[in-house]
């Protein structure tokens, strides 16, 4: 992580064009423009790990942004007021902006709000919703419709940067983002055996250069390292747990500024095997999305990638995946994160664990809390939940 | 008797003409803020638009039998996701999710035609009407006189001689009935409006006020500004300004020029760029000389929310006293809005008419 905030700190410095995106966003259009992106949404996280998001938070709501809008947002608007430096998550205003309702609209307004509030140019993708009953013939004009503002966005960057749009350069980004990509996908594939060789504190916390460095080279080999790492573990037997009893899906944001608390769970031999929210950044998940296929048509693939989010998943395609999940995970019970911040995934949570319960048999319990936010969390109240929820799991496992 | 097509739309953007072309009559559905939330609440978190909640228990409750089908319109996060909700609560067998785009350029305007021909498609194939181009441009000449006559009727609210509350009661009816019994109210109306003297003000307390906010379907709410002193001369609400402010466009083309109508209607907060709104809320300001602008904003309203301090910056730059005020969709809960609006009221005391 590090290198990437050394690498924007460089670009500042020599002046080179530097962007802002929201997650979801195509950075690989950045890559291609050797555009430096910065991801608001990462430099929040970073500043809720170092216990000061509460602080920016509350210093966005003196300037009149509510309580209940989306604590990523509120922590970037009180960081870039209170002149936060690099490493507390503060970041400085980019020389243009990129977002996209992909996963959701507060991203819209959020960028809206910022590239008003420091005058900098915005460029807006403007991303259908699929639903449950979208045909494959609508899926298709929502991707043309995505493509051509791709093409647009293209000679937008194009004319702030001076720069002419470079196919060969696209097609390296690509690619360098798909096996990127294709190690994580790996390492959740390796994730299926029993005991689960790394836990949520390696995912959680080995995921930013999906956000921030697909199209660079440097972070394959670290990913490359990383499963390799874990295959070896999966080949000893070795477990990330060392008496691995119950099997757990986390859906949602983790608690950026309590993430040990996920550490409670290994009193019950619970360790959390899959997470859809890091899984969706192994983002080339459309089954059509070959290497071929992204290699001959980049700025395509840039395009259906923003149609095919996991995070955003309609419900009928949500439920139907985690129904998968649990069958190749071997999953004993849901954890669902009603995130005070996040509506667009909380949204349908309810349907969700209704659906597990009754279709699959599966225990499903929704916490509610946030992920940037600390005021939100009653950590007590959490524990007394899960304790509850571990006890239904044991007796499931008993009978 | 003709069936009706249900819609959710936070904004306005779903095309009514494409309905009416087949022999469907739109209704927009909105909100009841006296029913009770139990079943919605079971089925979106706490702390979610209470307006798209209502709507949906709404559903939940089960809407009029001569409801066939249901639209659900691209706005915000709330709206969009309680789409699948509905899909799999609400049991209908026409469904649509019409994704009105969030910007309004060429590229745009280019999908938005994909999208409302897919819809006349899908509703062609569904009701087996054919949706031809003389009835849809029938059908644009009937709402475009609506349009007119409600453009006519709404200045009446500047002359002291209509409500604002009853300007907004009759707009909501315009939403949700037959439009040829519409229009016949409305020609009705205006010939009542006409023979009606101008009044001066007689009334000195009152204060002239510009309503905006999120969508406000709630005509009570309007009632207990009145009641409180203010007289809402204007709005730029999509039950009001933003359903008459223009008319579709004739070039020949219907599908597209209904797209273009709704692309280039006064801009909304969940749309790209919205800074436009504060503009034209400004010019409908200044010509019908408001002293004062009121913003409601439903609880949790997310795109309302993130525009506030912009708002407020912007009419403190102009001079103009300003108000934001988030409410819950609940008929007893207005009068906690009283003390702030008292204040507002006595602000404007100060502010020539
Ligand atoms: S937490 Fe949710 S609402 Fe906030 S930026 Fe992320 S996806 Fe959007
Ligand atoms: S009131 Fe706001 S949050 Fe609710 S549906 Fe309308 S725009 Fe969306």
């Amino acid at each position: 992580m590090g290198r990437h905030y050394l690498a924007i700190e460089q670009a500042y410095r020599d002046g080179t064009p530097t962007a802002w995106a929201t997650s979801g966003t195509s950075v690989e259009m950045l890559y291609t423009f050797d555009v430096q992106p910065i991801l608001p949404e990462n430099a929040a996280t970073i500043s809720a790990a170092q216990k000061v998001s509460k602080k920016y938070i509350e210093s966005a709501e003196d300037l009149g942004f509510s309580y209940d809008l989306c604590s990523y947002f509120k922590t970037n608007v009180g960081a870039m007021q209170n002149n936060a430096p690099i490493d507390l998550g503060g970041i400085k205003p980019p020389t243009f902006m990129v977002a996209a309702d992909v996963i959701c609209d507060t991203h819209v307004k959020w960028f809206q709000v910022q590239s008003q509030r420091y005058k900098v140019p915005l460029y807006i993708i403007d991303v259908p919703h699929v639903t449950s009953n979208t045909t494959n013939k609508q899926k298709e004009y929502y991707q043309s419709y995505v493509e051509e503002q791709m093409l647009e966005l293209m000679d937008w960057i194009s004319e702030i940067t001076k720069k002419e749009y470079n196919e060969e350069k696209s097609r390296e980004v690509i690619t360098n983002s798909y096996e990127l990509s294709e190690y994580w996908i790996k390492i959740f594939e390796l994730r299926k055996t029993i005991p689960c060789p790394v836990s949520t504190k390696d995912t959680f916390g080995g995921l930013f250069p999906l956000f921030t460095m697909p199209g660079l080279k440097e972070p394959i080999r670290v990913f490359k390292k990383m499963y390799q790492e874990t295959k070896e573990r999966v080949d000893n037997g070795i477990g990330a747990l060392e008496n691995e009893q119950f099997r757990l899906l986390f859906e949602g944001i983790p608690f950026w500024y309590n993430l040990k608390f996920f550490g409670v769970l290994e009193q019950w031999g619970a360790i959390i095997v899959f997470e859809p929210y890091t899984y969706s950044f192994g983002k080339f998940l459309d089954p059509t999305m070959t290497k071929d296929y992204i290699i001959n048509n980049p700025i395509k693939a840039m395009s259906k990638i923003m149609l095919s989010f996991w995070y955003i998943y309609d419900l009928e395609t949500r439920v139907k995946e985690f129904k998968r999940v649990i069958k190749e995970w071997k999953i004993d019970g849901v954890i669902l994160h009603n995130n005070l911040s996040c509506r667009p995934n909380s949204c349908g949570m309810y349907d969700l664990k209704q659906r597990l319960m009754e279709e699959e048999g599966i225990p499903s319990l929704v916490i509610e809390a946030d992920m940037n936010d600390p005021r939100k969390m009653n950590e007590e109240q959490l524990k007394n939940k899960l304790e509850s929820f571990m006890e239904i799991l044991q007796k499931n496992k008993k009978q | 008797m003709a069936y009706k097509i249900g819609y959710v739309d936070p904004s306005f953007n779903t095309p009514e003409e494409l309905m009416m072309a087949a022999n469907l009559i739109p209704y927009r559905i909105f909100g009841d803020p006296t029913i009770d939330l139990m079943d919605a609440d079971k089925f979106v978190p706490p702390n979610h638009c209470f307006w798209a909640r209502n709507c949906l228990q709404r559903g939940l409750n089960g809407l009029d039998k001569d409801i066939k089908g249901i639209i659900i319109t691209h706005a915000c996060d709330c709206s969009n996701r309680e789409y699948d909700i509905w899909y799999s609560h609400v049991p209908y067998d026409f469904y649509y999710f019409l994704n009105a785009p969030l910007k309004r350029d060429k590229i745009s305007l280019k999908f938005f035609i994909n999208d409302l021909k897919e819809l006349k498609f899908q509703l062609e194939e569904h009701f087996g009407a054919e949706i031809t181009d003389k009835k849809l441009y029938e059908a644009i000449n009937l709402t475009n006189e609506i349009r007119k006559l409600l453009k006519k009727i709404s200045e009446y609210r500047n002359k002291g001689l209509l409500l604002g509350s009853e300007f907004h009661a009759i707009i909501k009816n315009a939403y949700k009935s037959d439009k040829k019994d519409v229009l016949h109210n409305l020609k009705e109306k205006l010939k009542k409006l006409e023979i009606k003297e101008p009044l001066p003000y007689v009334d000195g307390s009152k204060k002239r006020i510009l309503l905006t906010g999120s969508i406000l379907d709630d005509t009570e709410i309007l009632i207990y500004l009145e009641s409180l002193g203010f007289e809402i001369v204007t709005d730029d609400l999509c039950i009001g300004t933003r359903y008459f402010h223009n008319l579709i466009e004739i070039t020949g083309d219907p599908i597209k020029d209904i797209a273009n109508f709704h692309l280039s209607k006064p801009p909304y907060s969940t749309e790209h760029p919205s800074s436009g709104r504060f503009d034209f809320i400004k010019t409908l300001a200044e010509k019908y000389q408001v002293q004062g602008v009121i913003c409601l904003v439903q609880k949790f309203c997310e795109p309302l929310l993130y525009e506030y301090p912009f708002f407020r910056d912007s009419f403190k730059k102009i001079g103009m006293p300003f108000i934001f005020l988030e409410k819950e969709y609940k008929r007893d809960s207005y009068k906690q809005l009283s003390t702030k609006l008292e204040a507002f009221k006595e602000i404007l005391r100060g502010v020539k008419k």
